[in-house]
């Protein structure tokens, strides 16, 4: 029974030691195991998987995805970040710009300002054999001087009370629609997402005057166009208590986790006992087990197929419509593959000996 | 940076060349090597996982041989009774049906987590680990 049980904690679970990370990879394949079949199948697949959403912020969310393989959440992680396009300013035409930040740094911090336009929307432009229409490029103009202010009061300190347009701000951004762009987005016009985010700063006399083209891409190709702020996960920690921990321990063992984790009250027998309260809270910082009046009488371990994903968006596109497009995309790539496979010709020998 | 890589060769497949190409093992029977071009670990780590999970592949492992070349080799040997192109393209059948499941589970559960909350709470309210 013993051994039983140990053999489904390695199944099970990622167990952390003080120096080490034990039996961190799946064992759940097709001959591991005798007497069980372990092969893949949807209906397996549907039964034991599961989805639960934490919440669902404006830019942010966070669910639980469970019985899946650490090979697919990092899928849906990379394209994330790496694959799902949007829309940003890959091209600066510098009229003028009299500011003393030097245009190729302008140009970085330009690109860097998220556009919120459906990326799904636009084309893709491939090279610069293709020319630019109103579905691959996002016109934008960013036209500021910086004046004086002529009703500053005299004893005024404030670059922002003595001059006008001090600061350059994604908001000075303006669109200027191509072709069909005015009806295409006349419910949801082009725009910055965030409207104060600090380009550069001006002096009176100062002044810029670039022409902005935006155009799809992917972040694998440079950050600017990556959909996220990050997109992670991490593996639902598991605390066991192996050995009852009570009386001033239990308070001391309470201090080695994050507020929240664990909770101390009085048990059957009136003396006061540790136990797990919400084991979401913890960090897995492993401090308790520095602890030597610890050993032997807690097991952190972390449960091998239950992801907590979170998604934080730039606010491009709402964190849930990004999953959805990760989805997309992997399953994409992988019927290419199948086409490649079968364009190959060798498909059609299916028994070869 | 003259001397850099043309950026979209991380992703663009060049005109005349194949998307997979299976090398055929000469040494070991039911063995072959697919050469993936513009692929990485997204896909051959999928790919693997998804191979070790069917009773007739004896093997199946997978490299991205350099940084800078963006094609993976996935290496498979699978039993005398089917050949590895069979196995690979039964098995990118699965991967599509998976990943299609999660999609649908995961747009079924939204549907009800807007039905239950009515504003967004952008965190402030729930319980959060950090």
């Amino acid at each position: 029974m013993h051994d039983e049980a140990a053999l489904q904690e390695m199944r099970t679970r990622v167990v952390l030691h003080a120096d080490r990370v034990a039996h961190p990879s799946s064992m759940e394949f097709p001959g591991n195991f005798p007497g069980e079949d372990l092969s893949w199948n949807l209906e397996e697949f549907k039964k034991n998987f599961r989805i639960v959403v934490g919440f669902i912020g404006k830019d942010d969310m966070e669910f639980d995805m469970i019985g899946v393989d650490a090979a697919i959440a990092n899928a849906f992680r990379r394209i994330l970040i790496g694959e799902v396009p949007t829309m940003a300013i890959e091209k600066v035409f510098v009229l003028n710009n009299t500011s003393i930040m030097h245009d190729e740094i302008l140009a970085q911090r330009l690109g860097l300002i998220p556009i919120k336009a459906d990326p799904r929307l636009f084309t893709f432009r491939r090279g610069a054999n293709d020319d630019p229409t109103d579905l691959n490029t996002l016109v934008f103009k960013l036209r500021v001087q910086c004046t004086k202010n002529p009703d500053a009061l005299p004893s005024a300190v404030h670059p922002a009370d003595k001059y006008i347009n001090s600061n350059v701000l994604s908001s000075h951004l303006q669109w200027d629609p191509q072709g069909e762009q005015v009806e295409r987005f006349a419910n949801d016009p082009c725009r910055p997402v965030i409207d104060d985010i600090l380009i550069t700063k001006m002096r009176p006399g100062q002044e810029i005057d670039v022409e902005l083209h935006c155009q799809k891409g992917i972040g694998k190709e440079h950050a600017k166009w990556s959909p996220v702020a990050t997109a992670s996960y991490r593996l639902l920690p598991d605390i066991q208590i192996l050995k009852p921990i009570t009386g001033e321990s239990a308070k001391r063992f309470q201090k080695c986790f994050p507020p929240g984790v664990v909770a101390v009250k009085p048990n059957a027998a009136g003396q006061l006992e540790a136990t797990i309260a919400n084991p979401r809270k913890d960090t897995v910082s492993r401090e308790v087990l520095r602890h030597a009046e610890f050993e032997d009488k807690v097991r952190l371990t972390r449960v091998r197929d239950h992801f907590i994903f979170s998604i934080e968006s730039t606010g491009i596109l709402p964190p849930q419509e990004l999953f959805g497009e990760a989805a997309k995309i992997l399953i994409n790539k992988c019927n290419v593959v199948k086409a490649a496979l079968h364009a190959s010709g060798a498909l059609v020998a299916p028994q070869e000996i | 940076m003259s001397n850099a890589p043309a950026i979209h060769e991380i992703y663009l497949l060049p005109e005349g060349v194949d998307k997979v190409t299976e090398i055929k093992d000469t040494k070991i029977p039911n063995a072959a090597t697919f050469h993936l071009e513009k692929e990485d670990h997204t896909l051959g780590n999928v790919l693997r996982m998804e191979l070790l999970k069917n009773p007739k592949v004896l093997f199946a492992g997978y490299k991205m041989a350099h940084p800078l070349d963006h094609s993976v080799d996935l290496k498979l040997q699978t039993t005398a009774d089917t050949s590895p192109l069979q196995v690979l393209q039964e098995d990118i059948n699965s991967i599509v049906k998976e990943i299609g499941q999660i999609k649908r589970k995961f747009e079924n559960e939204l549907t009800l987590h807007s039905m239950q909350s009515v504003e967004p709470t952008n965190g402030f309210t729930v319980d959060r680990a950090y």
